[in-house]
């Protein structure tokens, strides 16, 4: 059953998105942000083309003594499993970087290996002790906040960082694409390192020792004082998913998951269940508006694969979750039933990112945070949207 | 609904996890009741051949199952022990077997080349000798987990289902209508084990 | 034809695994369930667990963990680490385990192997040796996770392992393990030339050749992986993998 409400002309998002506005086409604000990134970046056209060719020049350049030139997160995914072609295509010396939640699945970890072992890039790992890690998922999900996965994305940052400054390499290659992902609407989501030890303190047990925290301190670090940039390629150049797909597919024998993000168990559990059982949400519509947009599938086709078709499920997904978690079955539901809760519930750096805007933009400008970061966490958010 | 029959020999957990794993339906049974009721039957079994019997008969599990596979008729699949069980004695012990498959089970021990280690444990690869509902779907090299000390010698060459070498040729999988045997642990041939678990379910 | 085994060996420190160069600085590996399922979609033939810490910590196997592991693997698994009686070694066959392996409690009470033997069959019990080379070149078996000393030779202990029912050895070298520099193919073979049980080489795996020499040169029955299978390559990240199975087939063959 479609949504009877209002949806954008272009894409699927629709008036339950939060901070969503509509023109006289009917043409949503995010589909206009994408393009104004588009403009921005010069994606895709030759001047976008220039723009990155120049960057890579200067990652060469300032990375010529050195082991590595860059750093590229990997996870067995589309994107940095891509990435790491394209670097050695341009004739970079990447050094992998993984962090592993220890919930990933052997497909990830193979996807991994084939593509690294085919084109000789060494891999850093840091792999978080699975009780601790154990902890703060659970934490989270005790809580009742959407961001079940946070602590994962915000360690592999931190752990991209540090294996960076290691290596004394300062560019951190990223394979987030606005074209293929879309923008994650502003509102209800949020992350940061307060927001993850707040949590944790509140309904943690084990002290974290092997988590990779980052602080607001760390971030400092990194960016403003050992002035490591954040890259993303795929902002520039023509990318396309699929064709991603099918290309790391014939090169490497990789292999695809059945959906975003579903090579790590934790965020298939956090994407097919979690979100749309507890929240109502259906992140899908993240990717499958992004596809629309760049034209890869009808608006039809979109509409039709996110309402008469649900989130794929692993059958034994909800059993390991449980078991691994030490939830049983009456315990689960009760919290599964709890009244869902948000960031702003808790202490986060929120206030702070606010207050700091000015030096964010800078940091933003000079490539030493992205934009997207600017723009999501330095500005008050609408609760109500 | 797979009823794995529990007389006290056997590791079921991982049995019944592969079941599980292929989506069948099955459960471990002791119960007598139970197991007149079966649909289908696994007979797992790991250890010694007269222990074996003797607890079968002490429960009296051997005319409830004597009824199921010879007059009901409904599908039998024994593993391990449990398919040397099936035949009419071995040399391990003195009891009879169940006698369902004409045929015996015999020492590897002086039998075989002194070069080759006893129990006869490993991967071995198996030869298809007779094609049955349980071997659909098998293409190319099929191999087993093995661990045994006796092996089995069907006396008519038509209930010999799989056969393998290991100093000797011998019968690694039996059948005789709707009763099978596989020498090998299906269990823990991941696989290999689990299309023979899904062909068994699907009967 | 029987096949080469080739068998991950992990090591448990209670519910965590690591990797120890030399038995010492263990690293962290990762979640046992979580690489049991990724071995179990390598399909990866078989499998070993060693809690390496279990009898210097006075502990007993955490049978919890194992039975989750015996649930996920649909493999032939073994089992070593603080086994110190029948009672211990009957719980972990019964929860899923095809084997047990016995290193310091062997030594301590030899008669422990031919009480599992007997029970349940000696190729349910492996008995493991870890060896070190002394100053002069002689090698020695050591037990508690190698920080003991024993002046028996390995080679008489080894038949003596094979009389008491022992069903196959696993021999280690502490000098090797964690070092990516190859077998320690001299004790493996005077080892091999004297017993008739089956062989498994571990400690020091770093490569294809390696594994082929351990095969034959040292004529061992079967290969351990430790490093090579949890770690991208020497020095580098965690990343749990398998050698390709064409690969392997053509260096034991």
């Amino acid at each position: 059953m479609i949504y009877t409400g209002k949806i954008c002309t272009k894409c699927i998002y629709d008036d339950r998105t939060p901070a969503i506005t509509f023109d006289d086409n009917g043409i949503c604000n995010y589909c206009k942000s994408v393009e104004n990134l588009i403009q921005e970046y010069q994606t895709g056209l030759s001047e976008g083309e220039r723009r990155i060719n120049e960057i890579i020049e200067q990652i060469k350049k300032e990375g010529k003594d050195k082991k590595y030139d860059c750093v590229i997160g990997v996870s067995g995914g589309t994107d940095s499993s891509f990435m790491i072609h394209w670097a050695i295509e341009k004739g970079l010396r990447p050094l992998a970087v993984h962090y592993d939640n220890t919930w990933n699945t052997a497909i990830a970890t193979e996807n991994i290996r084939k593509v690294l072992t085919k084109l000789k890039v060494d891999l850093f790992t840091l792999v978080v002790n699975n009780k601790e890690v154990d902890d703060i998922f659970r934490s989270f999900f005790l809580a009742s906040v959407p961001e079940l996965d946070a602590c994962t994305d915000l360690a592999l940052a931190e752990t991209m960082y540090r294996a960076a400054a290691q290596h004394g390499v300062k560019y951190v290659l990223e394979g987030h694409s606005f074209i293929a992902e879309g923008v994650t609407p502003l509102g209800k989501n949020y992350f940061d390192g307060k927001y993850i030890s707040s949590i944790h303190k509140k309904y943690g047990e084990l002290p974290m020792k092997t988590y990779p925290l980052m602080t607001f301190g760390k971030f400092m670090k990194w960016t403003v004082f050992k002035r490591i940039k954040k890259i993303r390629p795929l902002w520039y150049i023509q990318y396309s998913k699929e064709d991603a797909k099918k290309f790391l597919e014939k090169e490497f024998g990789w292999e695809y998951y059945g959906g975003h993000h579903l090579e790590n168990r934790m965020t298939a559990f956090n994407h097919s269940y979690y979100f749309p059982k507890k929240f109502n949400i259906d992140y899908r519509n993240n990717t499958l508006s992004a596809s629309c947009r760049s034209k890869q599938i009808t608006r039809e086709k979109a509409l039709d694969e996110y309402y008469n078709h649900p989130p794929y499920l692993e059958p034994e997904l909800l059993n390991y979750f449980k078991k691994r978690l030490r939830f049983s079955d009456p315990e689960f539901d009760k919290i599964m039933s709890q009244r869902p809760r948000y960031w702003y519930e808790f202490p986060t750096y929120k206030k702070r990112f606010e207050r700091l805007k000015p030096l964010f933009f800078l940091l933003s400008k000079a490539n030493l945070v992205p934009y997207s970061f600017y723009m999501k966490y330095c500005f008050p958010v609408n609760k109500n949207s | 609904m797979i009823t794995i029959v529990n007389y006290g020999m056997g590791n079921l957990g991982s049995v019944l996890n592969m079941f599980k794993k292929v989506g069948a339906q099955a459960q471990v049974s002791s119960d007598l009741e139970v197991i007149r009721k079966a649909s289908k039957i696994l007979l797992p079994g790991v250890g010694a051949f007269d222990t074996a019997i003797q607890r079968i008969h002490a429960v009296g599990m051997k005319e409830v199952l004597d009824h199921k596979a010879l007059e009901e008729k409904i599908p039998v699949l024994g593993i391990c022990l449990g398919m040397q069980l099936l035949t009419e004695g071995s040399e391990e012990g003195k009891l009879p077997g169940l006698g369902w498959i004409k045929g015996s089970t015999f020492n590897f021990k002086n039998r075989i080349d002194s070069n080759l280690k006893v129990p006869h444990m490993g991967w071995n690869t198996v030869r298809i000798s007779k094609q049955t509902a349980l071997t659909k779907g098998y293409e190319g090299e099929i191999k087993f987990y093995f661990v045994h000390s006796y092996y089995v010698l069907v006396k008519n060459e038509n209930n010999s289902m799989m056969k393998t070498g290991y100093g000797v040729e011998f019968d690694s999988a039996v059948v005789n209508d709707n009763i099978f045997g596989a020498q090998f642990h299906p269990e823990k041939s991941h696989k290999f084990g689990m299309k023979l678990f899904e062909n068994f379910s699907k009967l | 034809m029987l096949q080469k085994r080739i068998i991950p060996c992990l090591q448990l420190i209670n519910e965590s695994l690591v990797k120890t160069i030399k038995f010492s600085n263990p690293g962290y590996i990762g979640d046992p369930i979580n690489t049991v399922r990724i071995f179990n979609e390598l399909e990866v033939d078989e499998l070993c667990f060693l809690d390496i810490r279990a009898t210097v910590e006075n502990r007993q196997p955490n049978f919890k963990i194992l039975a989750e592991i015996a649930n996920e693997c649909f493999m032939p698994l073994a089992y070593g680490g603080g086994i110190k009686d029948a009672e211990t070694a009957k719980q972990i066959l019964s929860i899923g385990f095809e084997k047990i392996v016995l290193n310091t409690a062997a030594m301590k009470t030899p008669n422990l192997v031919s009480e599992i033997a007997s029970y349940s069959g000696s190729q349910s019990v492996i008995g493991s040796i870890d060896i070190k080379k002394n100053f002069f070149g002689k090698y020695l078996v050591y037990i508690n996770d190698g920080t003991q000393k024993t002046e028996m030779d390995p080679v008489l202990y080894a038949q003596k392992m094979q009389e008491l029912g022992a069903g196959e050895l696993l021999i280690t070298s502490i000098d090797r393990d964690g070092t990516w520099n190859g077998f320690e193919l001299e004790i493996i073979k005077k080892i091999t030339d004297v017993v008739k049980i089956p062989v498994i080489a571990n400690g020091g795996a770093g490569s294809l050749e390696h594994i082929s020499d351990a095969v034959k040169k040292a004529n061992a029955s079967a290969v351990a992986l430790g490093s090579m299978v949890v770690y991208q390559k020497k020095g580098l990240g965690v990343l749990v993998n398998f050698p390709d199975k064409i690969e392997l087939e053509k260096v034991v063959a």
